[in-house]
């Protein structure tokens, strides 16, 4: 092993990939950019895992942002297979060569196998165009929870090798490998082979500074005491005994309809709060249990100290 | 990384990583080879002094599950700075801070009650010097659970024969899961793509046909889709059924794990525990026993039927879904109600069977008066019961 000169020290390439994700929005905190920076240079996957809404697809498509590079992206889905997820050929333009061959005036034309067989003929799906690209680029495969243990098990010999045989061509190899990230919300196990090939990350939701600072960076022109309250507020809403708390999206969902609506700070009058708490709150029962009153309860957690020190005051004043 | 103290004590850095390595296996993280050179590669990279980075490099290296996620700076902590923790630990392969005797009995507890909770093994208690803890307690296993210390079970009476052992829990998950297999699956009217279905699946089989030049050489089949029939336990624990309502609860956590069933406790009122269930925390029984606390004034067995059926299970009660209630059956409604709620659950299709905690089918009025609405009655006393009935289940 060579020691790195100054130039590319570890710790400021991976202060730079902060940097730049932070110039793309997204805020990642220090754990985090050393993960995505080790999982580059050591060239294995990253599998993320945490609740839904906490920013895991953001961090692939905020990385190929930052890098400039393509994004591939896979969705899972049950039964995705090799013909959805990496290569399938293209049948229809193989027959129409064929025919228009044959009615071909010189009757020489004579199509030979491997004119149909070739790379043209070939539709490339995500895995293989990532494979395939001739610059960096991320590979993101979303949710691969979702995807069967069959294909799960395909996965493993892309990401290890990253190379995809196609038995009429051979084996094609990546020139660039891949920044692979995938994705899970731990709706099935997955099998412990495909979780030791990656590097493992849990994204859970952010600090109340951070959130701010991500809302902030998301939306630049809000009032930031909108912002602050709105975020507290949120935050406080999380610890509810909810059935689907709400993620960093649901937060800007609430923030932006705040703003749209051109509040400066979060209303007094919690009929508004309500009509607009369908950004945060998905489910029915989630929404039933949420009450004016306790809505007003959980604002007013931030403003019990400011009532307090107000009848202080009003106590000094009367003194 | 604290390199001072590793020249402190005269070994190699990879001898020591590979002691860490031996600890992360210890409590069940899968450090091979492969990850400990990983490991050492990463401190090649940002130099052995960089110890935040490394951290963080090494737990993305070494943690494969949200488990071992949350395990890690416990772990990390105790072997890299074992100064910073209270109480002596000795830097080994096996190291713990020492105990007395009322800690260990406590953490004894703890551990029985989150071995309940399949997904999470807690296995970092269990090193050689909780063992003598284990036996002592042995000894005297007919005393309340808690000696000393606070117990989660206060509440409840003293119980004899329910002191719960991890074995009887995974005995009990086992029962859960082959009773679950024997619920009968409902088909639906749908398909679904099967290599070796019954009949042919003609628009995946044109579609394969394309490859061949619309010769149909590979065919495609489907399948039936089964569902499995969808399961809500109501478990009574009001103050007649205190001293059941732990097997009740245990009973209903291994179904909710292994058959994804909703569970609901009633006394006068009903409420959802099912998250309870599934979330795997040691205050989970704390968090039960919250919500069923504060009661005593009887039970209302129709009304939370009635509730059950109106607000909380609504369309997912269909045909083929089983609604199991854990009761005596004593009522403090009018007996002709709960005639009239299981008539309500029986109309949509739902099957209903009733485990009461008595060996005879309680003589209660209410029950006697509805006893056509219900299909089976099981009595449930105890694992051995459930066990006896797991052939009439299906």
């Amino acid at each position: 092993m060579k020691t790195p000169g100054p130039a590319e020290l570890p710790a400021s390439q991976e202060r730079l990939l902060r940097e730049r994700l932070q110039v793309s929005g997204y805020l990642a905190d220090e754990d985090l950019s050393t993960t995505v920076w080790l999982a580059s240079a050591l060239q294995r996957p990253l599998l993320i895992e945490g609740d839904a809404g906490v920013g895991k697809t953001a961090l692939a498509t905020a990385l190929a942002q930052s890098q400039n590079a393509p994004l591939v992206r896979l969705q899972c889905f049950e039964g995705l297979d090799l013909a959805q997820a990496a290569y399938e050929w293209n049948y229809g333009r193989q027959l129409m060569a064929i025919r228009l061959n044959e009615s071909a005036p010189n009757g020489t034309g004579r199509v030979q196998e491997a004119d149909v067989f070739s790379r043209e003929y070939l539709l490339e799906r995500p895995l293989l165009r990532a494979i395939s690209q001739a610059g960096p680029c991320v590979l993101l495969i979303d949710e691969i929870d979702r995807a069967d243990e069959a294909f799960e098990a395909f996965l493993l010999e892309v990401l290890a090798e990253y190379q995809i045989t196609v038995p009429e061509i051979g084996t094609i190899r990546a020139s660039h490998i891949p920044q692979v990230i995938l994705t899970s919300n731990g709706t099935r196990e997955l099998s412990d082979a495909l979780r030791r090939r990656c590097l493992y990350h849990y994204l859970d939701y952010p600090s109340l500074a951070r959130e701010i600072a991500i809302v902030k960076a998301a939306l630049p022109h809000a009032n930031s005491r909108l912002v602050e309250d709105a975020v507290q507020f949120v935050q406080r809403l999380r610890r509810e005994d909810l059935s689907k708390i709400p993620g960093i999206a649901e937060t800007l969902d609430w923030v932006r309809a705040l703003f749209q609506m051109q509040h400066s700070h979060l209303p007094e009058d919690m009929a508004s709060v309500l009509g607009t708490l369908g950004c945060l709150l998905k489910t029915r029962e989630d929404r039933f249990s949420m009450s004016s009153d306790r809505l007003r309860q959980l604002v007013e957690g931030r403003r019990t100290v400011g009532v307090a020190e107000n009848s202080n005051e009003q106590a000094k004043v009367a003194v | 990384m604290n390199t001072s103290a590793k020249e402190q004590q005269a070994s190699l850095p990879s001898e020591r990583l590979a002691s860490f390595a031996a600890l992360l296996r210890d409590h069940g993280l899968v450090v091979g080879v492969t990850e400990q050179q990983s490991m050492l590669q990463a401190v090649l990279y940002f130099g052995a002094l960089q110890e935040k980075p490394i951290q963080a490099a090494w737990r993305a290296i070494a943690c494969h599950t949200h488990r071992e996620w949350k395990l890690w700076p416990d772990l990390y902590e105790r072997f890299w700075h074992p100064e910073k923790l209270k109480g002596g630990v000795k830097v080994s392969g096996q190291t713990r801070p020492s105990r007395n005797l009322r800690q260990s009995v406590q953490a004894m507890h703890e551990q029985m009650d989150t071995a309940s909770q399949p997904g999470s093994q807690s296995s970092a208690p269990q090193t050689a010097g909780d063992m003598p803890a284990v036996g002592l307690d042995e000894n005297d296993s007919g005393s309340p659970r808690a000696q000393g210390g606070a117990s989660r079970t206060e509440a409840l009476h003293q119980r004899d024969g329910q002191m719960w052992m991890p074995q009887d829990l995974s005995a009990l998950q086992n029962l859960a899961r082959q009773i679950t297999a024997k619920l009968q699956a409902r088909p639906t009217r749908r398909w679904r793509v099967a290599p070796r279905g019954s009949r042919l699946d003609l628009r995946q089989t044109l579609r394969r046909s394309v490859a061949w030049g619309g010769e149909l050489m590979q065919p495609a089949w489907k399948v039936k889709r089964v569902e499995p029939p969808k399961l809500f336990i109501l478990a009574d624990v009001s103050r007649s059924m205190e001293s059941h309502a732990a097997l009740f609860l245990r009973v209903a956590r291994a179904f909710a794990l292994e058959a994804d069933a909703r569970v609901f406790v009633f006394h006068t009122r009903l409420a959802e525990v099912t998250p309870y269930m599934h979330r795997d925390t040691p205050a989970i029984q704390e968090k039960v026993n919250a919500v069923t606390a504060g009661f005593g004034g009887g039970t209302r067995i129709a009304a939370s039927l009635q509730e059950f059926t109106r607000q909380h299970a609504r369309a997912q009660l269909n045909r083929g879904a089983r609604v199991w209630v854990f009761s005596d059956g004593f009522d403090t409604d009018a007996p002709e109600l709960l005639t009239i709620a299981l008539q309500e659950i029986r109309a949509r299709g739902a099957r209903i069977t009733w485990f009461h905690p008595t060996k005879q089918v309680p003589s209660a009025n209410a029950l006697q008066l509805s006893r056509g609405h219900i299909e089976r009655f099981v009595p449930m006393a105890s694992l051995a019961d459930l066990a006896a009935a797991r052939h009439v289940l299906h």
